[in-house]
């Protein structure tokens, strides 16, 4: 039976399948070879290059009654490392920002602290009350990381694992009372202590009764009210009673707003009696009524209106970034510096391990700050910071009355309150002295 | 192994991953021909009129699968469209929420400003880079709670304040809406199950290619353009299938539009 479809004779046009398929495979390879760099440039397996990241945690309040203050803290820290970033990142590696909200809540603080530390975050910005940092410290040292912590605080505290960047008392409190003895402060003579009921005021204060102690300023009230809290009516009333001429304010967050609420509802006179806040700063300014705070005193290491070109320089570069009428402060300036030193730190040691940092520490970094130059005395892992007091205008900022002639040198034990305690953590660490009773008589 | 393991080609610029998803399909239709259709050519080689069986069947397959492939097409493309609407009356929503904040009395007022700025700046700069991997970005609902905690601090006293403050809720409310929306829009793609009816479909339309019997360059030729275009479908539909993915995806014009604006001052 002849084949119904018989194959068709070879012909010498037609190209047979092997010669077609060696031809095919050299055409492609060769197209391949040719195209491939053009198509595929940057590309790594199909994957463009990624960079290496280190994560860095931010632990700061964004809502709740702190919130107002610390997402300053947030905003400049995430300024630094965004320029950071800009600039080639740190020891090639992109700096990824980890900021979760504690919303105001201790429990919150422990519970974010311990998430960005299993997140095996390098190093933690962050906390703002010393109760937060307090709680949360245990952690740190059990993980071995380091928290860096730019609030204004009241010493009698040093941890090999925490750097802190904010004024401790005989930065802030010791010099502001030497200031209110002498002409230029109006030679005061009674002063009444306001504050947040927490540990900060309390040891501010104890302090400030133990520095105070048979000079010709005397104490004539204590009074505090519970974190968040604006009921102050009763307050103003005792401080008027009291017949101080002047108020050590060591009230936090939006408590402030009743505090000034009070005194202006009292017709309290600014001239009369003056209150010299610790923690009160520009981003506070911003949710005070200016007509109840206009003529009230701030003590802090730093003011916007600071008329100097490196400080001109970081609020353009701030406002640029984050809004043309953001305002800079005190704990926000702190916090660029303590940035920086890390950053200096890391580049130093040539790595993000915590020991490896720490040991950079113990050269003595400086950096030349928006207020002036900062040094980490590798002694107490504190900061040497210039000390100033500015007075409320009506627009929202401060007109400097008072500034030190040079940067302070931490204390966080002053021995006038805490005798024979101190801190080298160069050598051995933290000497300890006798127990203080913080609430105990002075 | 799941969808998820191939969104790593969604790093890869727009062109490169056209070329990629042609070159699979037509490599895989050339690599068969070579390889199975001597295999599958018997099947039908002596029958009478077997390439007009296979054109029919291959012409009725076409139209089922070519159906398939256009209606999921145009879902593909609803998705995105959907999510660049959700975008717009997110920013839309901010921008009408800024404007109500200006009319708030200070400090109130600039709080207000101040934390939807840092909202929008935050989509801006972390949220999108975040959506472009895939992953759904947190933080901006710590933002958006400041701002709820914000308005929720006042306390209107006089009959306009009270209708000012009612209007803020409501677009706040509606900005919520849209974020969520846009949220749901980041991780939201086909189902698994699709791409599998859609692959074995694109494979099995290639296999009856593999049937015809005719010259082999011929069919090269003629398969691999079938196959081109088959990657060209599959490329377009994995390319919508995640609207904030990839180099054609959503981006963040409204937001940035409208930060700008809010930084004139």
């Amino acid at each position: 039976m002849r084949d119904p479809h018989p194959a068709p004779p070879p012909s010498p046009q037609v190209v047979s399948r092997r010669r077609a398929l060696v031809d095919g495979t050299a055409t492609t390879l060769a197209a391949a070879r040719l195209l491939a760099p053009a198509l595929f440039t940057g590309c790594s397996l199909g994957l463009p290059p990624r960079a290496r990241t280190v994560k860095v945690g931010m632990l700061h309040s964004q809502t709740g009654p702190l919130g107002i203050s610390a997402t300053g803290l947030r905003d400049i820290e995430l300024h630094a490392f965004e320029r950071i970033n800009a600039a080639g990142g740190l020891l090639g590696h992109r700096i990824e920002p980890r900021a979760p909200d504690p919303r105001s809540r201790i429990d919150l603080f422990v519970r974010k602290a311990r998430e960005l530390l299993d997140d095996e975050v390098a190093c933690v910005f962050g906390c703002w009350t010393s109760a937060s940092r307090k709680a949360v410290l245990p952690l740190f040292e059990e993980a071995r990381k380091l928290l860096f912590y730019s609030v204004q605080y009241e010493g009698n505290e040093s941890s090999k694992y925490v750097v802190y960047g904010g004024m401790v008392p005989n930065q802030q409190i010791v010099p502001a009372l030497d200031w209110l003895m002498s002409p230029a402060g109006g030679e005061k003579k009674k002063i009444f202590l306001v504050g947040s009921d927490y540990v900060f005021p309390r040891t501010a204060n104890y302090v400030t009764k133990k520095y105070l102690a048979g000079k010709p300023l005397a104490v004539v009230g204590e009074a505090y009210r519970p974190l968040g809290d604006r009921d102050f009516a009763a307050i103003v009333k005792q401080v008027q009673e009291s017949e101080a001429d002047c108020v050590l304010n060591t009230v936090n967050g939006t408590s402030n707003l009743g505090l000034f609420s009070a005194l202006a509802a009292a017709g309290v006179d600014p001239e009369k009696l003056p209150v010299f806040s610790t923690s009160i700063a520009e981003e506070e300014l911003r949710s005070l009524v200016p007509a109840q705070v206009r003529g009230h005193y701030a003590l802090s290491c730093y003011f916007q209106s600071l008329d100097t070109p490196a400080n001109r320089r970081w609020i353009s570069e701030f406002r640029d970034e984050f809004g043309f009428d953001r305002v800079t402060d005190d704990p926000m300036e702190p916090d660029w510096c303590l940035v920086h030193l890390w950053k200096q730190a890391v580049e130093k040691a040539g790595s993000f391990e915590t020991e490896a940092v720490r040991q950079a520490f113990r050269d003595g970094l400086s950096f030349a700050g928006p207020g002036g130059m900062v040094r980490l005395d590798p002694k107490t892992q504190h900061t040497s910071k210039f000390f100033r007091i500015g007075r409320i205008r009506g627009d929202r900022q401060f007109d400097v009355v008072h500034s030190s002639d040079a940067p302070l040198a931490p204390d966080p034990y002053p021995q006038i309150a805490f005798p024979g305690w101190s801190v080298d953590w160069t050598t051995d660490g933290i000497t300890r002295g006798p127990e203080v009773k913080i609430d105990g008589d002075v | 192994m799941s969808i998820d393991d191939f969104f790593w080609l969604y790093d890869l610029p727009t062109h490169q991953l056209a070329l990629l998803f042609v070159a699979v399909f037509v490599g895989f239709y050339w690599i068969g021909s070579i390889l199975l259709r001597p295999l599958l050519r018997p099947v039908v080689k002596y029958t009478a009129g077997a390439n007009d069986i296979v054109g029919y069947v291959l012409s009725c397959f076409c139209v089922f699968y070519g159906l398939l492939l256009g209606l999921i097409a145009v879902t593909a493309y609803q998705n995105v469209a959907d999510a660049g609407a959700n975008v717009t009356r997110e920013a839309a929503a901010l921008s009408a929420l800024y404007e109500d904040a200006s009319r708030y009395p200070e400090p109130y007022g600039q709080n207000l400003r101040w934390l939807l700025r840092d909202y929008t700046r935050y989509v801006i700069k972390y949220a999108w880079p975040l959506q472009q991997k895939g992953v759904m970005p947190e933080e901006g609902t710590i933002r958006a709670a400041a701002v709820h905690d914000q308005l929720l601090e006042f306390q209107p006293h006089t009959p306009a304040e009270q209708i000012l403050h009612a209007e803020a809720l409501r677009q706040f409310n509606h900005f919520l809406e849209c974020r969520r929306m846009r949220l749901y829009s980041v991780t939201s793609s086909l189902p698994a199950s699709m791409w599998f009816v859609m692959i074995l479909g694109a494979v099995l339309n290639i296999a009856i290619c593999w049937l015809f019997d005719m010259r082999f360059i011929t069919q090269l030729v003629l398969g691999g353009i079938l196959a081109a275009y088959l990657g060209t479908m599959m490329f377009l539909i994995f390319d919508m299938n995640q609207p904030f993915r990839g180099d054609v995806s959503i981006k963040p014009e409204a937001f940035e539009a409208l930060y700008e604006r809010m930084n004139e001052g």
